[in-house]
């Protein structure tokens, strides 16, 4: 039969905002290209309007999913270049914050694997769980998904009485699950067979790519932004940077599930030497930083999430550049494509967890 | 006759069936199902779903074949309800007996392959094309051993007739005489339904919904109707062969019986929509044709011994 | 872990004041407290304009224009930079969150609406239809008024 080419488009259960132009030969894929863009609002633009207090909705609304990993690195860079000292409980609170938003984005991402492959006990599981996480982080900030928590400065308000004590029990509750999920999802033996030895992304080819993230820790590269350039209290605290050497969509999938267990030492940590004092500086709200360029960067739950700002001592930023893990990602689709078999196709593009609404701004 | 075992009393279950499926999944996923249509927990939202159904527009692509497009779904529809009459429920509750039931029946479950064809190769899409090709090689390769193992069930039982089948099985289930023969049935009628983890050619997320994508409004309704019509057909099937049929003591009458039985029967078939993702199609053939094949052509040569060995 | 909602729903913290976590639902205008000076509609003003100043009746010894903030929930993204702009405290966040309605006009909320602390704005009721399953929830129906500044 002759080559068909379909057309994964932005109008289609598999694919979310973002679409992918393949060839097929029978039931073997030729050549995939992926088609970014859909989502573009020019958010960098727009962050040339606002002043850096206000610039915070704006920015944390692309990820939705992990929100405080992108404002992480923007009110870094901020405070780089005004040269404030954040006060210790402070640090604490943000890395706390941080790592539950990685928990819940990697449970997320987990969720809409499920999906993709076709199962939906093993989306509806792992979606129910982060409830319980929300709730912590409700706890704190008020709302469930987009907190506006972080200022440069600190967070905007202290944890609340008997959060230490919740946390510890929602742990012991979400440990029990990963459990289940580790014997019920991952040693399925459809699941185990449908992902091993899928996508290999070799060690050459992830450097020579440039992918970020777990998918590069999938490959056995053990690069990890918190232990190269450690920002906040981050070198303060012991956790391992997992990564599994085989690079296919297995082994990507193991690494998120250690991640999040790391996460959750991380946080059990934090809660526990947290110290007492001011969590934010006494700044005005129309920040004016000396004129100057900065470039920051910290580890969201997809990879490095990183921001250049030039600022020319006006009350709104002269130029802000994001790099987003996503964008970064997306030259292995084309290579990973290739030779695959049509139905690798979602398994392939979920493990790479591109999110299009963080890859297009 | 067209009450009891009849088409009013199949849709009826029908309709049970698919709220039951959806109960039995939302228990499985920490979660409630259909709630607020009708007093009793959504007892009713399938027959909501139906009736919304009948109201959505029928639309036909511009270049599909017309006459094709709206042929498939009655013919599937068709070859659902007469599987149905040949299989019987009781010895007085039937609709059509033959001494040769099971060659027609196999013959009917053969013949659903085409009608799926020409459902994908009339829609004139891609993803219909796609899913269509895949469809007809899972539903080719798994219809023979499925017939293998009916035909070991024929071997032991000496008649092509249901109703001296289940007389046959007095004194044991065949379920205990023909465990290889029941197992090799159980995931051979999986894939023909098309049911997780077989699911294939229902790939929503890489091929929309395969050959039935572009079926809307009451087309739709007819092919899942079609579908789960056949899915109670094989489940008393599979309770005729190899559980036993009407046989149980007397204390309810005989079809009831039957209808416990396939019951089970269903619950053991859903359940693994819960518990498994979607096998890949290479994957799929690959166990079809290198295990099930095998093991039901072991299975009718051992039946055939046994025979053999005790005449 | 299912709640059968609207029959059982989920518990909350209190609301949302600026020093201490708390839930960030509809806000809460202390009319006692409010002296006009606009800051709120000015933080407001580049993340999501949903706050405009307008006149209300009847003399304010603090507030000397007698000008409010008139909040449209159609626009606001609840990210409580208000609540910390507000110098004399007169903006909280409570707990309330169904603020869902039939119609755009009714999502703009007047100041003294914004005042009324009670769980349900104004003179809002919750009907329950026969099958208990849905609730309605009918707002006062206010066309909008014209900002002054």
């Amino acid at each position: 039969m002759s080559e068909l080419t379909i057309s994964v488009g932005p109008q289609h259960p598999g694919s979310g905002h973002f679409r992918l132009i393949i060839n097929v030969d029978g039931d073997r894929i030729t050549k995939a290209t992926p088609d970014p863009g859909y989502v573009h609002r020019g958010v960098e633009k727009q962050a040339e309007y606002r002043e850096y207090l206000q610039n915070i909705p704006l920015l944390e609304r692309p990820v939705i999913s992990d929100s405080n990993g992108s404002v992480y690195a923007y009110v870094l860079a901020v405070e780089t270049l005004a040269g404030l000292m954040v006060p210790e409980r402070g640090q604490y609170i943000r890395v706390l914050m941080a790592e539950l938003n990685r928990m819940m984005s990697h449970l997320y991402w987990l969720a809409i694997y499920g999906i993709f492959l076709g199962h939906s006990t093993m989306f509806m599981w792992p979606f129910g769980d982060r409830e319980a996480i929300i709730d912590l982080a409700q706890r704190v900030a008020g709302t469930r998904l987009t907190y506006s928590f972080f200022v440069p400065g600190g967070v905007r308000n202290d944890l609340p009485d008997g959060f230490k004590d919740e946390t510890l029990r929602a742990f012991e509750f979400l440990e029990k699950r990963l459990e289940e999920y580790e014997a019920i999802f991952v040693k399925n033996p459809i699941f185990a067979q449908r992902t091993r030895g899928v996508g290999i992304l070799s060690r050459n080819d992830a450097t020579r790519l440039g992918v970020v993230g777990p998918t590069l820790r999938g490959s056995g590269i053990d690069s990890d932004t918190r232990k190269d350039e450690p920002y906040d209290v981050y070198d303060k605290l012991e956790f391992e940077v997992p990564s599994f050497p085989d690079g296919d969509c297995y082994s990507r999938v193991l690494v998120r599930l250690e991640e999040i267990k790391q996460s959750m030492r991380i946080v059990r940590q934090a809660v526990k030497s947290i110290p007492e004092g001011p969590f934010r500086l006494r700044l005005p709200s129309v920040m004016r930083p000396p004129a100057g360029s900065v470039y920051a960067r910290t580890e969201a739950a997809r990879g490095a999430y990183a921001y250049f700002i030039r600022s020319e001592g006006e009350k709104t930023p002269y130029r802000l550049k994001i790099s987003s893990p996503s964008f970064r990602n997306l030259p292995a689709f084309g290579f990973l494509m290739k030779e695959a078999h049509l139905a690798d196709m979602p398994t392939i593009y979920w493990s790479l967890d591109y999110w299009p609404l963080e890859a297009d701004r | 006759m067209l009450i009891f075992p009849g088409l009013s009393f199949a849709l009826t279950f029908v309709l049970l069936m698919v709220w039951y499926e959806r109960k039995l999944l939302a228990k499985v996923q920490v979660r409630v199902g259909p709630l607020y249509a009708g007093r009793f927990e959504g007892i009713l939202q399938p027959l909501a779903d139906f009736v919304k159904l009948l109201f959505k527009e029928l639309i036909i692509p511009k270049q599909a074949d017309r006459p094709l497009f709206m042929l498939a779904p009655t013919f599937m529809m068709a070859l659902s309800v007469s599987l149905l009459a040949l299989i019987p429920l009781s010895p007085t509750y039937m609709i059509a007996d033959s001494d040769v039931g099971i060659l027609i029946i196999i013959a009917l479950l053969s013949l659903s392959p085409l009608a799926i064809t020409i459902a994908a190769w009339a829609s004139n899409n891609k993803y219909s094309l796609i899913g269509g090709l895949r469809a007809l090689h899972q539903m080719t390769s798994y219809a023979i051993p499925l017939s293998l193992s009916i035909l070991g069930v024929v071997v032991i039982s000496g008649s092509f007739s249901l109703l001296s089948i289940v007389e046959s099985q007095r004194n044991s289930w065949f379920l205990l005489l023909q465990p290889l023969g029941a197992l090799v049935f159980f995931l051979g009628a999986l894939a023909e339904l098309e049911r997780v983890p077989f699911d294939v050619p229902e790939a929503e997320t890489e091929i929309v919904m395969g050959w039935e994508t572009e079926y809307s409004g009451i087309n739709y309704g007819i092919i899942m109707t079609a579908a789960y019509v056949k899915f109670y057909a094989l489940a008393v099937l599979f309770t005729v062969l190899f559980l036993g049929g009407w046989l149980g003591p007397e204390i309810v009458a005989p079809p009831i019986w039957t209808i416990v039985k396939s019951i089970l029967v269903v619950t053991l078939m859903m359940i693994p929509r819960g518990v498994y993702p979607r096998v890949r199609i290479d994957q799929m053939l690959r166990f079809g044709w290198a295990w099930l094949l095998p093991l039901s052509l072991v299975n009718l040569i051992m039946s055939l011994a046994v025979v053999a060995l005790l005449k | 872990m299912t709640l059968r909602y609207p029959e059982s729903r989920l518990g909350l913290p209190p609301g949302y004041r600026g020093l201490k976590a708390g839930y960030k639902g509809r806000h809460i205008l202390d009319m006692e407290k409010c002296t006009g000076c606009s800051l709120c509609a000015v933080m407001c003003k580049n993340i999501a304009s949903a706050i405009n100043m307008v006149t209300v009746e009847g003399p304010f010894p603090k507030n000397r224009k007698a000008i409010f903030p008139q909040v449209d929930y159609g626009l606001c993204v609840f990210c409580g930079f208000c609540v910390d702009a507000c110098v004399f405290g007169a903006l909280i966040m409570s707990t309330d969150y169904e603020l869902s309605s039939y119609d755009k006009p009714s999502l703009i909320y007047e100041p003294k609406l914004l005042a009324s602390p009670s769980a349900a704005p104004g003179n809002a009721t919750f009907v329950v239809t026969k099958s208990e399953a849905y609730h309605q929830h009918i707002s006062p129906h206010l066309p909008p008024q014209k900002t002054e500044r």
